[in-house]
């Protein structure tokens, strides 16, 4: 089971990379909330599979029985909040390059804001 | 000493202040410090003169090795006076020099001189090879500072870089030398160093430290091929050039080599490449004397020759070659500097500087006339003059040690051509007429005068009456270079002599130069090659390629494309990891298998990874944001499955709201636009994918067949519902046990919407959502007041009952926000936000500072406790336990429906604009 | 004081301050008044923590909820984390009054405060914490508050530069998460000093080579060491220049007090570690890159900032020569200098803003005559120039002299190679830079007279780097406490 999750992590982080690769911003950008689900994922497996019970402690008893590991569920809560506020966050900032280049190619935005190459054939300073 | 070298410091800095308000004496004002500071050497005289050694020191930072420790002996006495008595002499002469400066920039060059005066004085006073090391480099920054002095000309500026870029790569091979020798020995003292020679050269270490010791000391001391810096640096004031660049400075590489002789002298190539060295410096120094064009460059490259002509010396042996050392630097300080005075003074009274253009100045500058004639005769070496008792003893030192001809015909000839340099800086400028009359900006002023005159006196009288000097300074330094007691005599004349002999050569040949040098000079003038090939030139081809070089693979590296970077930083991962992996030397574990395949997770596991595939493939963004979402959605399933509610739930709302989001984002891009890759790019990027995947999957099988199980889960099991109180044990860890790392999530969130505010649209884009928000259909505008109150309510319940049961604050803001979305995609982000009451940001913020204030209270606890102990009250009776952590939920609570909401109200009116 | 309180008010005091910040975003003066107060507060209690933590006696560690050490997550005043807040403190309070004449009304209202205040309260926690989890935390916080800055500048935004910076961040991000994850499936604890004492005595396994891997590259990404430098170049432009600064002087070094961390404490790479002992090699080989291609990149730069950028990686560089050394004495120059680059990174970086401000350009080429105007700029300025250059007696010249040393001692002289050709092209790049910036004057543009906030913001700075140098022995002192605390993390626990 645990190799068949490690499987399915990995295979998403490789999906999720190959997304990332592209010029398309948009595609980008899932690509990288992919990729934030694909670690969660693996993060899941570092937890274990020796048990599928939810990690609450039934009515009456005082403690936890044999239940999946809470610690690594509570990491991976956090972790999908930040990967939330950051794929939101990169939402914005794609959205803001489309309204100032009507493109989502990113060789378009580079082009934008690429440091003076021009600039850098003129002599360097020499004071 | 160090009383003395702080008083240096602290009067370096603050005499020039006085010059700010004074006119014309300000030169003889300034020249109080280092006046007195020779006083205050000369009153060690005694102590020198026996012989003995005056140290002093404190322990600064003994972990590093440094300590403040500072000797006098005869040697470093010798410079002192030097290094003082110059100094002052500088100083008066300045004053008069820079008459047509601003206060302010005259102050700032005497504090630079004085400064400068000080970095001397340490550097030679100095035991502790780092605390001459600080003292080498300050004389680097601060000749850097001098030669720049006037800095809106573009060619002082080039010539201080120049300067310092050679001066600075050998401070930094001392440095190295230092460092190796410490390594070596243990220690950082010189006298250390210099007694435990043979120790350092045995060590395979030996021969770098001495190299890189050289190196620093011809990169000081314009030894080839280092020397093209110092004609460059008469940029300089004159008054400056008189005293780092002829007197003082340069003379600090013969010091260091000087000092390690001892050790230089116990390997057998250290005494031939200083030779060699020398020699070559001398001819190419010779040369270029005899191509100058002016004044201060013909002197600079006599300076060169001289400097050769000292190394020579402390490359050869024997108490001759001491001798003759020290007494060459004495003499030579004096007549370079009090000629580079008179260089001055022409070219402040005339604003030329050329010498061909000069002549007859003899009758408008007499005085000056007088102390150039003087120092001149000093310089060509005719008696009685200083400068001759030196000569002789040269020659005398190479004749008497292990002698070959080849440098003695070298000395002879630079020496020749010396006298003519001599004789053409004194003879053009002054008594030979000019090519067209010279106009006078003044005549001669006493400030200017004085100086060289006084200089050129001492190179006669000294030689006439040579008895204290010999005793005080001269034979105390040679001493100490020498190591053992050495028969000093300085007197005008030693009779007839093979010295006497080689010295009439050298004056005949100079006077033949002298006779012929407008000839000789024209001819070496045209010679281009000289020029071209000269190594000044080849440094700054070479710099200038660099530079070019270097923007070129600036270029490269920086190409712009966003795929190539990234690509670069998944390769880098997957390379390191892959090669951390194989080099581990460990063996790949695989995890047993545990229990029945369940048939329903693989399917799930399955669509989870189909709907990645899905994503990467589709070429329509929409089917790409399903695909994810369909991603998603699964992994919650599979959570699910594997006995993680919470984290179901939240996965669930996460990615509707993504979804959602997004759909918003798509609804203004084009779904559908060209393929930003080629074909041969997306094979490279499946390549590159495949592999990290690869990677990580073999990282994930061996972490689970090492799986070890969490004391910290098992902890957490047992205490959530005694010291938790409560039963969702995720929760608790979440708004207890790990309410810290909550904290710090929150505070992302919070950011985020701070983000919000300022890339997305505030007021534009409003009127027209507000518009189609009109145009909605009847029903979903109805339906949607429910739908928002039932929705309102279910994220209130799921608040309030996360601590025993799946919910909590964040999945509790994500549902209110649900809410709030339905009613702003009905009604319009305007509305929604009036239901809203505040703003987002500003609920953001108070849930924020709720969070951090709920951890507070506990640490208020007699006794003092930890930030975010929660604290507990029993009301009794139904109502349940409550705690500071349902504040902490609430803060949570607030700020996911703030940040969320700004983001969404955001993008609506961006997407309508 | 009690510990719990001083080790919380560092991150404690700015984030409340950020909270408040977001709730007075309309007031910008009041917003300004409570920034300054922040980090006055962080400064005066971090050197509370300071002394308290080099008095000698036990360990001051806090574990937030009063739960158990090992379990809960925990903050320790463990050096160099102290050392380091103190100087991070240091460095936002000058930043804050320079800047009190750089950020109008207009940036704070977008909320300009709230994110420096949120990053510094994040640079802080990262440099307190014991918990590697928390770390991470501490880490998006910085990076999503880093890209708040960047973008803050709605008409001037440079979309490329923060979507490089993002992309690179949740790359990074997501790295450095899933090394975590595979170290706490491995060990089943974020503890870092429990962690420390199972890793670093235990030959690598596949999946702890692997997590060690992720680590190092994710680290090394967010501070900026070849080849995944080059989303920082760029990055450091478009922010106004106080930001910038801060960026330059605080978010590099955390992440390589994170390499420090990781590979000094929890594999004990300069103690004889074997955990992660087969990465060593490739430290070198990152640090020679670093060094020598980022200090040759700097010549050829015309706009100031880059050429600063280009320091900033370059003395990165430095750092993790130090750590690849792989001996206790490199581990301690790796502090020193880490403290040393942090104050003049951000002091260049005011400095360069200053001269912007004076002669309206950023571009060397077309800068000039700052020194005729503000004489009193060329001796505040001309210190972290000569640092940086490496220059005694300033701090930059012992630095420079440990990792030297270190390398020298243990005969690593292909690196000590990098390192003084690395150190010949510095002292290029800073004497051009000097020489083009103060001395060239442009004849029909004179510069203007800068704003006494500026300076004193410098001049704060310049003093403590000048403090640094002239008594080097108490900053090397707390680096061979830290060099100590780190080998031995793992006997803390």
């Amino acid at each position: 089971m645990t190799v068949f999750y490690a499987f399915c992590a990995a295979a998403i982080m490789a999906c999720a990379v190959h997304m990332v690769l592209s010029r398309n911003l948009m595609r980008s950008l899932l690509g990288l909330a992919l990729l934030s689900t694909g670690v969660n994922l693996a993060l899941f497996t570092a937890g274990g599979f020796s048990s599928d019970q939810p990690p609450i402690i039934a009515a009456g008893a005082k403690a936890l029985g044999v239940s999946a590991d809470p610690l690594a569920q509570a990491l991976i809560l956090t972790a999908i909040v930040i990967g939330f506020a950051l794929t939101v966050v990169l939402a914005a900032i794609v959205m803001r390059a489309w309204r100032a280049t009507r493109s989502v190619d990113a060789r378009d935005i580079d082009a934008l804001d690429q440091p003076e190459p021009a600039a850098a054939e003129a002599e360097p300073p020499h004071g | 000493m160090l009383i003395i070298l702080l008083v240096s410091l602290i009067g370096s800095c603050l005499f020039p202040i006085a010059s700010r308000w004074l006119g014309r004496g300000a030169g003889f004002l300034m020249a109080l410090l280092p006046f007195g500071l020779l006083a205050a050497f000369v009153a060690s005289a005694p102590v020198v003169e026996r012989g003995w050694v005056q140290g002093e020191g404190i322990v600064w930072a003994p972990s590093l090795g440094f300590d403040i420790t500072v000797r006098l002996d005869g040697f470093s006495f010798l410079f002192c006076l030097l290094i003082t008595g110059i100094g002052g002499l500088v100083t008066i002469y300045a004053g008069g020099y820079l008459t047509n400066k601003s206060k302010a920039d005259r102050a700032r060059f005497f504090t630079l001189i004085l400064l400068f005066m000080t970095a001397m004085l340490g550097t030679v006073l100095a035991d502790n090879l780092l605390l001459m090391i600080l003292f080498w480099e300050a004389t680097s920054i601060l000749s850097f500072m001098l030669i720049g002095f006037d800095h809106k000309s573009f060619r002082a500026r080039r010539a201080a870089n120049l300067a310092l870029q050679v001066t600075a790569a050998g401070g930094l091979a001392l440095v190295l030398a230092v460092l190796m020798i410490g390594h070596v020995i243990g220690t950082y003292s010189m006298a250390e160093a210099t007694t435990r020679g043979a120790e350092i050269v045995a060590h395979p270490l030996g021969t770098p430290i001495l190299l890189l010791i050289m190196l620093a000391a011809f990169t000081k001391s314009a030894q080839f091929p280092f020397h093209f810096w110092l004609p460059n640096a008469m940029q300089a004031p004159t008054p400056a050039s008189a005293y780092l660049h002829s007197a003082t400075m340069v003379k600090l590489g013969i010091y260091l080599l000087a000092r390690f002789e001892p050790v230089i002298a116990q390997t057998e190539w250290g005494r031939p490449l200083l030779v060699g060295v020398a020699c070559v410096t001398m001819v190419v120094a010779a040369v270029q004397a005899l191509r100058a064009e002016s004044f201060k460059a013909a002197l600079a490259y006599s300076t060169i020759a001289s400097l050769g002509i000292l190394v020579l010396l402390v490359g050869l042996d024997g108490p001759r070659a001491s001798v003759a050392m020290i007494g060459f630097l004495f003499a030579h300080a004096l007549y370079k500097a009090a000629l580079f005075f008179c260089a001055g003074s022409v070219l402040h009274a005339t604003g030329k500087g050329v010498l061909r253009s000069l002549g007859g100045l003899r009758k408008t500058l007499p005085l000056t006339a007088i102390a150039c004639a003087g120092a001149s005769l000093s310089m060509a070496g005719i008696p009685p003059f200083l400068g001759f008792v030196s000569k002789e003893f040269l020659f005398e030192a190479q004749l008497a040690s292990s002698w070959e001809l080849v440098p003695l015909a070298i000395a002879v000839l630079v020496n020749a051509v010396m006298v003519g340099v001599a004789g053409v800086v004194t003879l053009r400028p002054f008594f030979m007429k000019p090519a067209k009359p010279i106009e006078m900006l003044h005549g001669e002023s006493f400030s200017l005068v004085t100086p060289p005159l006084v200089l050129a006196m001492m190179g006669l009288t000294i030689s006439l009456d040579p008895e204290w000097i010999t005793r005080v300074a001269i034979r105390p330094a040679v001493i100490a270079v020498y190591g053992q007691p050495v028969e000093v005599t300085l007197s005008a004349w030693h009779g007839l002599t093979p010295m006497l002999g080689l010295s009439a050569v050298v004056v005949t040949i100079g006077v033949l130069i002298i006779r012929y040098w407008k000839r000789i000079h024209l001819m070496l003038r045209s010679r281009e090659r000289i020029e071209r090939y000269s190594v000044e030139s080849a440094w700054e081809r070479a710099l200038f390629r660099l530079v070019h070089g270097a923007a070129r693979l600036t270029r490269v590296i920086e190409h712009g494309d966003m795929r190539g970077y990234t690509g670069m930083a998944v390769i880098t991962f997957t390379a390191v990891a892959a090669f951390s992996m194989l080099a581990s030397g460990a063996g790949l574990r695989v995890p047993a298998i545990e229990g029945p395949t369940r048939v329903a997770e693989i399917l799930i596991g399955l669509v989870a990874v189909g709907g990645a595939i899905v994503a990467a493939r589709s070429r329509n963004l929409l089917s790409a944001l399903v695909g994810a979402g369909i991603t998603g959605f699964a992994i919650a399933i599979t959570f699910l499955f594997n006995g993680a509610p919470d984290l179901a739930l939240t996965q669930f709302t996460v990615e509707a709201l993504i979804v959602v989001l997004l759909t918003a984002l798509l609804l203004a891009l084009p779904l559908r636009s060209a393929d930003t890759r080629s074909g041969r790019e997306h094979s490279v990027d499946f390549l590159i994918a495949a592999a990290f995947g690869l990677v990580m999957f073999v990282a994930l099988v061996d972490m689970a067949a090492g799986h070890a199980s969490s004391d910290a889960s098992d902890w957490f099991g047992r205490m959530s519902y005694v010291a938790g109180f409560g039963s969702n044990v995720v929760n608790v860890i979440l708004v207890d046990f790990r309410a810290f790392d909550t904290m710090g999530e929150t505070a992302v969130i919070a950011m985020a919407a701070v983000l919000a505010g300022s890339l997305l649209a505030r007021r534009r884009g409003a009127a027209r959502d507000e518009a189609k928000a009109r145009t909605v259909h009847y029903s979903l505008s109805t339906a949607s007041r429910l739908l928002f109150w039932l929705l309102m309510l279910s994220s209130v319940i799921i608040l309030l009952r996360g601590h025993n049961e799946p919910g909590g604050g964040f999945v509790g803001g994500l549902a209110a926000s649900l809410a709030f979305a339905v009613l702003s995609l009905a009604h319009g982000a305007r509305s929604a936000e009036r239901v809203l009451r505040f703003q987002p940001l500003s609920l953001v913020g108070f849930g924020l500072a709720l969070c951090i204030t709920s951890g507070i209270p506990g640490m208020l606890k007699p006794g003092g406790a930890p930030f975010l102990t929660h604290l507990w009250w029993e009301p009794g009776g139904i109502l349940p336990k409550l705690g500071t952590t349902m504040l902490f939920d609430i803060g949570v609570y607030l700020v996911v429906l703030g940040a969320v909401l700004s983001f969404l109200f955001g993008l609506q009116k961006e997407a309508a604009r | 004081m009690a510990d719990a309180v001083l080790l919380i008010i560092p991150v404690l005091a700015p984030l409340l301050a950020a909270a408040g910040a977001i709730l007075l975003r309309r007031r910008p003066r009041a917003s300004e008044a409570l920034t300054l107060g922040a980090f006055v507060l962080t400064l005066l209690f971090s050197v509370a923590l300071l002394i308290r933590a080099s008095g000698g006696g036990p360990l001051a560690v806090t574990v937030f909820g009063g739960w158990p050490v090992g379990i809960g997550v925990s903050f320790t005043a463990r050096m160099p984390g102290v050392a380091l807040v103190v100087v991070t403190s240091l460095i936002a309070l000058a930043v804050a009054i320079y800047s009190h004449a750089a950020i109008g009304g207009r940036r704070r209202f977008a909320g300009h405060d709230a994110l420096i205040l949120a990053m510094v309260g994040a640079v802080n926690g990262a440099f307190l914490t014991g918990d590697l989890f928390n770390l991470y935390v501490w880490f998006e916080l910085a990076l999503l508050s880093a890209l708040g800055l960047i973008s803050i500048d709605r008409r001037q935004m440079q979309i490329g530069a923060a979507m490089r910076y993002a992309t690179f961040g949740i790359v990074g991000a997501s790295a450095i998460l899933a090394g975590i994850g595979i170290l706490y499936g491995i060990t089943g604890t974020l503890d870092l000093s429990v962690l420390a004492a199972r890793l670093a005595p235990s030959a690598p396994s596949v999946a702890t080579a692997a997590a060690a891997a992720l680590l190092l590259g994710g680290f090394a990404l967010k501070s900026g060491l070849v080849p995944v430098h080059v989303y920082l170049p760029s990055s450091y432009g478009p922010a106004p220049i106080s930001v910038t600064a801060i960026f330059a002087g605080l978010l590099t070094k955390m992440g390589f007090y994170a390499l420090l961390l990781v590979f000094a404490g929890l594999f004990a790479i300069g103690s004889g570690g074997m955990g992660a002992a087969q990465l060593k090699p490739l430290f070198g080989w990152i640090a020679g890159a670093t060094m020598l291609l980022c200090s040759l990149a700097a010549l050829a730069q015309n706009d100031m900032r880059r050429l600063l950028a280009y320091h900033v990686i370059a003395q990165v560089g430095y750092m993790m020569a130090a750590l690849a050394v792989g001996t206790r004495a490199g581990v301690e120059a790796a502090v020193f200098y880490m403290i040393h680059s942090m104050i003049v990174q951000t002091n260049l970086f005011l400095g360069a803003g200053a001269i912007q401000r004076a002669t309206g350009s950023w571009q060397l080429s077309t800068t000039g005559g700052v020194l005729r105007a503000n004489p009193w700029f060329g001796v505040v300025f001309a210190v972290p120039i000569l640092s940086l250059a490496g220059i005694p007696p300033l701090s930059g010249f012992w630095a420079k002299l440990l990792v030297f040393r270190a390398a020298i001692d243990a005969g690593d002289f292909v690196l000590l190679g990098a390192g003084v050709i690395a150190a010949i092209l510095t002292i290029f790049s800073a004497a051009l830079f000097w020489s083009a910036a103060c001395w060239k004057e442009l004849p029909n543009r004179p510069a203007k007279r800068l704003p006494p906030s500026m300076l004193v913001g410098m001049g704060v700075l310049s003093a403590a780097t000048v403090a640094i140098g002239l008594a080097p022995g108490m900053v090397h002192a707390a680096a061979q406490l830290s060099a100590g605390a780190l080998a031995n993390m793992g006997l803390l626990g």
